[in-house]
């Protein structure tokens, strides 16, 4: 059936959990793309024949008119595909840059596809200009603070870290008492765990 | 098309919809399993997907059969007792294709029953999403837009719980994954 192969490649994205990201998926859009074509091609030659018959391409209601009428409708239908495909991927790959940081882990790396991560690339330099001019970081204190410093607890060696104006040695399983824009990237990156009690 | 990248719009509208096609249609015999040549003929009845099924009527190529989902077996286990009736392997977006398609059948009473069945089955859907455990049993009936609505109404109860309670406010980013690696 026309457009069977393109709403696979969505459903794939609904099955997985919301916010997370699959890997990209290169063969199925592949043969996506190469349908569409061949909906082009098919479509060429019902009109060539429509216009040998000599019959008026506006008017005309024949059998060729409806074929081509299909061909067309489903190469719309697989473009909307594709392109809801990729939209709602960039989607998550912008929320990437303020929940992450610019630097992607290994992991999420491998399921992007080269046009997204130069998106992503690009759309962490847009930000980045942006918050170097205004002198101020954005993507910190996203949940309101209570308290200007915070007690975390380090989940996994990050070595010396320079916070400030003096550097602070974070090794696991130690606690500490940051800034909060300090600890908040380490925190989201899953590197510390807020410490409470 | 203002939903034009929504997911669930699009797969809404892959809903099979029998048609009955009012004129033939050359090259395109894959629509027609019973074809023999590559054509479909005038008077044929074909299963189609709802986003082609919809253009081609509109363009009177061809009539729409009722679809099966909401035939008169439905409505009245609906009556009977809307909460325990399997909706979703009927059709898993039950509502958005049911509004979807009414235009096309003129049948005038399919919109008082989607709401019929909305409202009653809501009503027992957003109680279970506050208690405890829920069996699968009871998520497996319902349909996409209840999912939607059950794990919205289940995520604030959360929220609500842990803004009483007070604690962790920074968490992990949620595409990282909730596994914490063994070091």
């Amino acid at each position: 059936m026309y457009g069977r192969r393109a709403s696979r490649l969505l459903r794939e994205i609904t099955c997985c959990e919301p916010g997370q990201i699959t890997a990209f998926n290169s063969d199925t859009f592949e043969q996506v793309c190469n349908e569409c074509n061949e909906h082009h091609q098919q479509l060429l030659s019902l009109i060539k024949k429509i216009e040998d018959e000599q019959l008026d391409m506006e008017t005309t209601r024949n059998e060729e008119h409806y074929g081509a009428v299909i061909h067309h409708l489903s190469l719309l239908r697989n473009k909307r595909c594709l392109m809801a495909y990729m939209y709602n991927r960039a989607e998550i790959i912008q929320s990437m840059r303020w929940k992450i940081g610019p630097v992607l882990p290994k992991e999420i790396h491998e399921k992007l596809n080269y046009s997204e991560e130069e998106y992503f690339k690009n759309h962490s330099t847009a930000i980045e200009s942006y918050m170097s001019e205004l002198d101020l970081d954005l993507t910190v204190d996203m949940i309101p603070p209570k308290d200007p410093y915070i007690q975390v607890r380090v989940l996994y060696d990050i070595g010396d870290v320079l916070l400030g104006d003096h550097s602070t040695s974070l090794k696991q399983n130690s606690v500490h008492s940051l800034r909060r824009t300090d600890a908040e990237k380490f925190i989201s990156q899953g590197l510390m765990e807020e410490f409470v009690g | 098309m203002a939903r034009y990248y929504d997911l669930d719009d699009i797969i809404t509208e892959d809903e099979g919809t029998s048609v009955i096609f009012q004129v033939g249609a050359n090259g395109v015999g894959l629509l027609d399993p019973s074809s023999e040549n590559n054509n479909v003929e005038k008077g044929s009845k074909v299963d189609l997907p709802f986003w082609l099924a919809h253009e081609l009527y509109l363009r009177k190529a061809v009539t729409i059969n009722f679809p099966a989902c909401f035939n008169q077996k439905i409505r009245k286990e609906i009556q009977a007792d809307a909460a325990c009736v399997d909706l979703k392997i009927q059709c898993p977006y039950f509502y958005e294709f049911g509004c979807k398609i009414i235009p096309l059948t003129g049948d005038k009473t399919l919109g008082s029953f989607l709401q019929y069945a909305f409202t009653s089955r809501y009503k027992e859907a957003l109680s279970k999403s506050h208690g405890a455990g829920t069996s699968p049993k009871f998520l497996n009936r319902l349909t996409i837009e209840e999912t939607h609505l059950f794990e919205a109404a289940r995520c604030s109860m959360i929220n609500l719980k842990k803004w009483r309670l007070g604690g962790c406010r920074l968490e992990k980013a949620a595409i990282l994954g909730r596994k914490r690696k063994s070091v």
